[in-house]
């Protein structure tokens, strides 16, 4: 210090200057920086910590106003201890008992319908399975369904098909059909042709017989004439006895007629044991009598040339067979022989 | 020794008033936050004076930002916390009107341009350091090193507390002189600009032994410019003030002289 004092006493002048410039400078500097601004700072300072207490205090107080104004809501149902708030209160209990009560029956009925409901849930639950179940079951049949159908339209179609081929076929058939009965009637025609053309040869034939019968007669009138006319005793009753005993041999040993045919064989007629000695049509056609030398006759149907039947019984050879309605004579004895079935059954 | 106590009492009761406000983009309430104004000292460190401006405004940003680390912005400027507060000032003397207009960021902080500074220790230890650093100059680290634990923190809580004669009673030490010479060298920073200062080994004395002034430190600081002029705790001293007493009269509780070079 003493050095320094030293120093400033030397140079005091100097010294002053600067000094004293400094320091003015300094005070300057606080007065307008610092001094200015220091009680405006301060001053806010103060009021910024005082709001800020305050506004805290503003809390507390707000919050303890709320809690004292709950409190004093409490306390005012406390305080009216007078008999009518003590009824008023016994009452409420009292309503509180039965409510308690009710809410306890209230719990039971809850309980209840709520078992229930899960009950019913269940149910639901069941109902909702099956009902998946029944509409798959749908869904698979309705599936079905369409290929019923499917196969429905199907079946149709091949049956519309076979109806079609069906028809063609009736068709066929009807036209068939038509040809046969044409071909039939054409069969008919042509067999009643035959049938005609056998009349008319069996008429020609019968003519012809005829012609020989009456030749025959003629010539027997004659001889019977030549007869009476020789005079000869003779018992006809001898003769005709005589004649009797020598029937079987009267049987022809020789072919007395002789058909000609000269339409080629229609077919053979079999069965016979012995030659055919006479022939003959029933009335309508279809059958033929065929008298034997065997001692039978038989009988052959004409369309199928087959044998019906034999008719036996005679004990001598048949040598002439005839229909009922018609009488034809092929051989001489005939005439009387025809008769000897009947004399001899 | 600094016996001049009128000024030593004018230099540590230079304050300032700072409004800070809120970066508008981290505001998460719907209405924004009050501005926090507050005179801090110019011989202070932001961190140890903005405790108040983080607890008023950490309610209004989002919740998950709140751990964050508060940083503070000029101008668009991050203010690096470890200068002190009257050097900022004086840095950006010529942008500044008063109340000081800081905007605080929580979020998004600058890696590249600020140091991190999770608490007051670590502006202590880096006080100290700038101490020690000083006394290395003055006295080869002597008086500092022969001090005890005891008195570092006196010399930090009385920074901390604004207490000028706790402060001055243990920092009047380190200012003594044994010797008719002074310090050994003067232990200053001349910034050219915000992010530059030049650092140079000057006596306080020349070698005839007379006492050299502002004039001369700047002569040697920028030996091709003439007529600089300097700033310091927001005045402009006289070139003619002697390199010694300003040392122990203008010095920040650094112990170093923060002289600002002024661009006209």
């Amino acid at each position: 210090m003493t050095s320094n004092e030293a120093g400033i006493s030397l140079v005091a002048r100097e010294d002053i200057s600067w000094r004293k410039d400094l320091i003015s400078q300094l005070r300057e500097r606080n007065r307008s920086q610092t001094n200015c601004f220091a009680d405006l700072i301060s001053l806010h300072n103060r009021l910024f910590e005082s709001a800020n207490t305050l506004r805290n205090t503003n809390m507390q107080l707000t919050i303890a106003n709320e809690t004292l104004r709950r409190e004093a809501a409490n306390g005012n149902i406390g305080i009216g201890g007078n008999s009518d708030l003590e009824a008023r209160l016994l009452k409420q209990a009292e309503e509180l008992a039965m409510l308690h009560k009710r809410k306890g029956e209230h719990t039971q009925q809850i309980v209840d319908l709520n078992n229930k409901l899960q009950e019913i849930t269940k149910e639901l639950q069941a109902k909702e399975i099956s009902l998946a179940e029944s509409l798959e079951a749908n869904a698979n049949l309705r599936l079905e369904i369409t290929k019923c159908l499917g196969r429905e339209k199907e079946t149709e179609s091949i049956n519309q098909m076979l109806k079609d081929e069906h028809q063609a076929l009736q068709l066929a058939f009807a036209s068939l059909e038509e040809k046969l009965r044409k071909t039939q009637e054409e069969n008919r025609q042509l067999i009643e042709r035959l049938i005609k053309y056998k009349a008319r040869d069996a008429e020609k034939m019968n003519e012809e017989n005829d012609n020989f019968l009456r030749k025959r007669q003629a010539k027997m009138q004659k001889e019977l004439e030549d007869a009476a006319r020789d005079t000869r005793p003779v018992s006809p009753d001898r003769l005709s006895l005589k004649e009797v005993a020598g029937l079987p041999t009267a049987v022809p040993t020789k072919v007395s007629v002789t058909f000609v045919h000269t339409s080629e064989s229609k077919g053979i007629l079999v069965g016979s044991n012995a030659g055919v000695m006479s022939v003959d049509f029933d009335s309508t056609g279809t059958l033929i009598l065929g008298a034997s030398n065997d001692y039978a006759s038989r009988v052959w149907t004409v369309s199928d040339l087959r044998l019906k039947g034999n008719i036996v019984g005679s004990r001598h050879s048949t040598l002439v067979a005839l229909s009922v309605q018609r009488h034809y004579f092929h051989a001489d004895p005939s005439n009387y022989l025809a008769k000897l079935p009947h004399l001899h059954p | 020794m600094a016996n001049d106590r009128e000024v030593l009492r004018e230099i540590w009761d230079g304050k300032i008033p700072v409004c800070f406000t809120l970066n508008s983009e981290e505001i998460c309430d719907l209405q924004g936050p009050d501005p926090f104004y507050l005179m801090v000292p110019r011989l202070s460190y932001f961190p140890l004076c903005t405790e108040k401006v983080r607890k008023h405004f950490i309610r209004h940003i989002q919740s998950d930002k709140q751990e964050h680390e508060m940083w503070l912005e000029f101008n668009g400027i991050p203010l690096k916390w470890h200068y002190p507060i009257g050097v900022l000032l004086d840095i950006y003397f010529n942008d500044i009107q008063l109340p000081w207009n800081i905007v605080v960021h929580f979020d998004k902080f600058p890696e590249n341009v600020l140091m991190h500074c999770q608490n007051k220790e670590v502006v202590e230890a880096h006080f100290l350091s700038c101490i020690k650093e000083a006394d290395v100059l003055k006295h080869r680290g002597q008086i500092v090193s022969s001090m005890q634990k005891k008195d570092h923190t006196q010399l930090w809580n009385g920074i901390m507390n604004d207490k000028f004669d706790q402060f001055w009673s243990v920092n009047g030490r380190l200012m003594e002189t044994s010797t008719e010479e002074g310090f050994k060298y003067i232990p200053f920073r001349c910034y050219t600009n915000e992010d530059k200062y030049i650092q140079k080994l000057v006596k306080p004395m020349n070698e005839e032994g007379q006492r050299k002034t502002l004039k001369h430190l700047l002569n040697e600081v920028f030996p091709d410019q003439e007529n600089v002029t300097v700033r310091t705790h927001g005045i402009v001293p006289p070139l003619e003030t002697p390199l010694q007493w300003m040392s122990e009269h203008l010095s920040y509780p650094d112990n170093f002289l923060h002289l600002i070079v002024i661009t006209s």
